[in-house]
């Protein structure tokens, strides 16, 4: 009888931990599918505006000596106009030129690459970490689980900045054309939205949900260069939800969390990562448009 | 010759050739993969183990590396080529890692992430010039064969080249498995010409360094793709003294030529017509 | 135009570094600045040019300054490669220093050994460096640091003599060579020793941050201390996750990826946490490098054995040059060889002529009081 409430305890907690790692994840994987849903590119780049919101996070609390809300709030501008002006910078001459996505690809690749060398240059490869502005102490749960305060406070924030967007994209003129150009953005372009404004502000959107992503990954691990490769993970996680989705993304977070620590902890830690991939490659051939994407039809 | 240049020059033919491989499937049959260093590593650990574990020799176990690839490569294609674009994509990267992720778990065969060392050198520069030569030559002939006519057909127009009576389906396999031949081979020699292969060798960060050659040279263009080669390998080289500063520059320079040049340096033409055109643009 | 007087910019400074060469002694150095490494770079980089500093000050070797040529290789053997070519051909470096990476290292030993130039690896501790599959001794490859048997070996020593526990977890990382041989080398030891290991898990390194899962299912076994065969943030992270799942008791054992930046990373959690380690850094004798390193970066050098292990190869590498009385590389590598009882700063070395390994090197455990490292104990297992 003591076995199977060891048994039970253990896996409610590896539950917990799923749960905690897919919320990390949804706040990256919405910043990933809400720049796919417009654009309709997967933008690589993304992992470094979340690096660039840790750091900018990290110097506002360390060098300017900020507090917590005040460094937040300068991270989510600074990652936020740095996807603004990689935008333009990088992807709009692109988009104006051509319609195919894959040179889109390739540039957000290449600056993928230039935004973590230079962060590898001019601060340096060290592993830091934010001050313990936000608690991360043990937290018991009715006895049968434990978690850290971080991890209560990082499921409140994702869930409060995913309701902020959603009422965002609901409620307010430029939500509605986000998602008219998430329709169609040449249609919506001819109805009269200024689609360079409009993209703009897709960027600056993803990019404050990135740093939001990169400040709790800096809390709950670490903060180095080399950082924005989890996003990887979110990208997966946005891919099963179903790219171009928002409640995918997040779906699609939570199970690849749940995936994770489950197999980890039940099956096999080797066995993680794959699968990571194999259910990528599952969902991509028993449905492509992921669990919650608009299907795509071959247009003739 | 200095046994540096000679380096970078089986470097060169060994990157020339999995970047036909990649060139054949992204530039003339259309389909965008992020996962072909699986296949390099798939070459690379077939020729390892038999040359090194069945003494085999170097040259037959260089071609079984590339068919080992193939096989795989086949099995792969079958479901995964129906996806479309970005979808091919995303599952060549899952399926890319997943390969690698089996290579690092299977130790008994592979000995894991600690490499697989004692490799023969056996590729030599005439062997690396030599391999190079020959794929080059099948490989024009390949693309200007009735069977490369018929990629290019389905990159530009995957429907009108089916309603054309092309068997769409099976040009994509076969570009695929061709081009998994390609870089098996290339990882093969790459494994003789380090002596010393570990799985880590064969990450995304490969992957996508093969397509963004590709794209670097121009989509469709296969002496493009070998310029594209020829320039990258060389910045690298070149940049060496300012050495922390390349993978900057590699980047910075993927985003420029993204920016102002998207169809690639040679745009879809080959070498000869490239010059033609652009002497006639002087004149 | 432009491109024109750049390229006979660059002509003339190749001209002047080759009018250069004949008055200096040419070292090359393999650093990891970018890519996985990239966190040890810097402080690799720093310390050699230190090295070389203060030699040179002192009126350098047989009379000619050194000169240290650095070049990164992107922490991957496929590149480092390439770098040691290019300073074997183009740079005609005496000898090569670095790299930290086992892998890379294992790659250029061929290539070393051709060209007969010898290569001290500072922190590449995987046997296959200096020692080539069959057992033969690559006469070539050297190396400063002790290896992953002895060092696996510390690790169940420790755990089983000196703290008296039975009962082991394993954490270690699938994707790299250095742990998966460190827990290779202490599970036997530890076995051998009367420990039992209760739990195995692995994870994936570069990616993974979430060692939740593992640690767990680790928390569910008896286990009394936990060993961590990895660097890094693959160190600090699962310290931290550990303690925030309430694992108070167990205690963490590690070898030599310990790095104090991990204070930072898992703060207070790091208490009483032992390391296997090259050097302590109240070592009296290493003083004068952290002042010096201090003044010179405004830095405290916080991943120090990389650095100091950069930092003593060359010193260990000039005074070979001294002892064969010239710069010419076959009489560098004899003499490398034949060291004997060599006083360096962090210890003192005597070279195996069998295996290139440091003979009976101690090595110091480290224990972690109030966030800093200190000095445990000197140990040698029987």
């Amino acid at each position: 009888m003591k076995e199977v409430s060891h048994g039970l305890e253990t896996f409610l907690q590896q539950v917990i931990n799923g749960l905690s790692l897919g919320s990390v994840y949804a706040l990256i994987a919405v910043g990933y599918s809400l720049v796919y849903s417009v654009l309709l590119f997967s933008n690589f780049a993304h992992g470094g505006f979340l690096v660039v919101g840790g750091y900018a996070c990290y110097a506002a609390l360390k060098v300017l000596g900020a507090n917590i809300w005040v460094a937040s709030a300068m991270s989510l501008v600074g990652a936020g106009i740095v996807a603004v002006v990689t935008e333009r910078l990088a992807y709009k001459p692109i988009r104006e030129r051509t319609n195919v996505t894959l040179y889109l690809l390739i540039a957000s690749m290449g600056m993928s690459i230039v935004i973590e060398n230079l962060f590898v240059i001019f601060v340096g490869g060290r592993f830091r970490a934010l001050p313990p502005v936000i608690p991360t102490s043990p937290v018991s749960l009715f006895g049968l689980a434990t978690t850290s305060a971080f991890d209560l406070l990082s499921l409140v924030a994702s869930v409060v900045f995913l309701g902020a967007l959603q009422i965002f994209l609901l409620r307010t003129k430029w939500g509605l054309a986000i998602r008219a150009a998430a329709y169609d953005l040449r249609t919506a372009g001819l109805m009269g939205v200024n689609v360079n404004l409009l993209v703009s502000i897709v960027f600056f959107v993803a990019g404050a949900l990135a740093a939001v992503g990169g400040i709790f990954l800096s809390v709950r691990y670490t903060l180095y260069p080399q950082l924005g490769g989890i996003t990887i993970k979110a990208f997966v996680a946005a891919v099963i939800g179903g790219l171009g989705s928002l409640p995918g993304a997040v779906v699609g977070s939570i199970i690849l969390g749940l995936a994770e620590m489950l197999t980890a902890g039940f099956i096999s830690s080797q066995l993680r990562d794959l699968v990571v991939f194999s259910l990528l490659v599952v969902t991509l051939l028993v449905k492509p448009s992921g669990l919650f994407g608009k299907n795509v039809s071959e247009k003739v | 010759m200095s046994g540096y240049t000679e380096g970078i020059i089986i470097l060169l033919c060994i990157n020339a050739i999995a970047g036909m491989g990649v060139s054949l499937l992204t530039g003339f049959a259309g389909v965008f993969s992020l996962g072909h260093a699986a296949y390099m590593a798939l070459g690379a650990y077939t020729t390892a183990i038999l040359t090194v574990q069945y003494s085999m020799h170097w040259l037959p176990a260089i071609v079984a590396g590339g068919i080992v690839a193939m096989i795989v490569a086949y099995f792969i294609g079958v479901p995964t080529l129906r996806l479309m674009g970005d979808y091919f994509a995303i599952a060549s990267l899952g399926l890319g890692e997943a390969i690698r992720l089996i290579l690092e778990n299977w130790q008994s065969v592979t000995r894991g992430a600690r490499g697989y060392p004692g490799i023969d050198p056996y590729t030599t520069l005439p062997v690396a010039v030599g391999a190079f030569l020959i794929l080059l030559i099948l490989m024009f002939n390949f693309i200007n064969s009735r069977y490369g006519r018929a990629c290019k057909a389905c990159r530009d127009d995957y429907i009108a080249a089916s309603l054309l009576g092309f068997n769409t389906a099976n040009i994509r396999i076969l570009a695929l498995v061709l081009s998994a031949f390609y870089c098996g081979v290339a990882g093969a020699l790459l494994g003789g010409f380090l002596s010393f292969i570990q799985p880590v060798m064969f990450d995304m960060m490969k992957s996508t360094e093969l397509t963004a050659v590709v794209v670097f040279g121009g989509l469709g263009s296969m002496s493009g793709t070998l310029l594209g080669t020829l320039v990258i390998t060389l910045v690298t080289e070149l940049f060496r003294p300012i050495s922390q500063y390349r993978m900057l520059i590699y980047g910075a320079v993927l985003v420029i030529i993204m920016v102002i040049r998207p169809e690639g340096i040679l745009g879809n033409r080959e070498l000869p017509s490239f010059f033609r055109r652009f002497l006639r643009r002087d004149s | 135009m432009r491109k024109s007087v750049l390229f006979l910019a660059m002509l003339c400074l190749c001209v002047v570094s080759g009018a250069w060469a004949e008055e200096t002694i040419k070292v090359g150095y393999l650093a990891g600045i970018t890519g996985d490494f990239a966190a040890y770079g810097q402080p690799e980089v720093n310390a050699v040019k230190l090295a070389a500093e203060e030699i040179n000050a002192k009126g350098g070797v047989l009379g000619k300054k050194l000169e240290i040529v650095i070049y990164d290789y992107k922490s991957r053997p496929e590149d480092a490669v390439n770098a040691v070519r290019r300073l074997i051909d183009h740079d005609k470096v005496v000898a090569i220093l670095g790299s930290a990476s086992s892998g890379a290292n294992i790659a250029t030993a061929p290539l070393v050994n051709r060209a007969g130039i010898p290569q001290i690896g500072t922190l590449s501790t995987n046997p296959l460096v200096t020692v080539d599959e069959k057992g033969k001794v690559r006469p070539f490859m050297f190396r400063i640091c002790f290896i992953d048997p002895y060092q696996g070996r510390l690790i169940g020593y420790f755990a089983a003599k000196e703290l008296k526990k039975k009962k082991a977890a394993i954490l270690y990382d699938v994707g790299s060579d250095y742990s998966q041989g460190l827990r290779e080398y202490f599970t036997k030891s530890f076995t051998e020793y009367g420990g039992t290991i209760v739990a195995d898990y692995g994870f994936r390194g570069g990616q993974d941050m979430d060692f939740r899962a593992q640690l767990t299912q680790i928390k569910a076994t008896d286990a009394e201390i936990l060993v961590l065969p990895n660097i890094g943030k693959d160190l600090a992270l699962p310290i931290k996750q550990a303690s925030e799942l309430g694992m108070k008791d167990i205690i963490y054992v590690g070898g030599d990826g310990y790095g104090e930046f991990m204070v930072e990373i898992a703060g207070k959690a790091l208490d009483g946490s032992y390391w296997m380690y090259h050097l302590a850094r109240q070592d009296p004798a290493m003083k004068p490098f952290f002042d010096s390193y201090k003044a010179k970066y405004n830095d405290d050098c916080q991943e120090f054995a990389i650095a100091v292990l950069a930092y003593d190869s060359l010193y260990w590498l000039a005074d070979s040059i001294t002892r064969a009385g010239t710069a010419e590389p076959k009489a560098i590598r004899d003499a490398l060889e034949a060291t004997k009882e060599l006083k360096l700063h962090h210890a003192t070395l005597t070279m195996d002529p069998k295996t290139h390994n440091p003979l009976d090197k101690d090595a110091v455990v480290l224990t972690v009081q109030d966030g800093k490292s200190v000095f445990f104990k000197k140990i040698r297992p029987q």
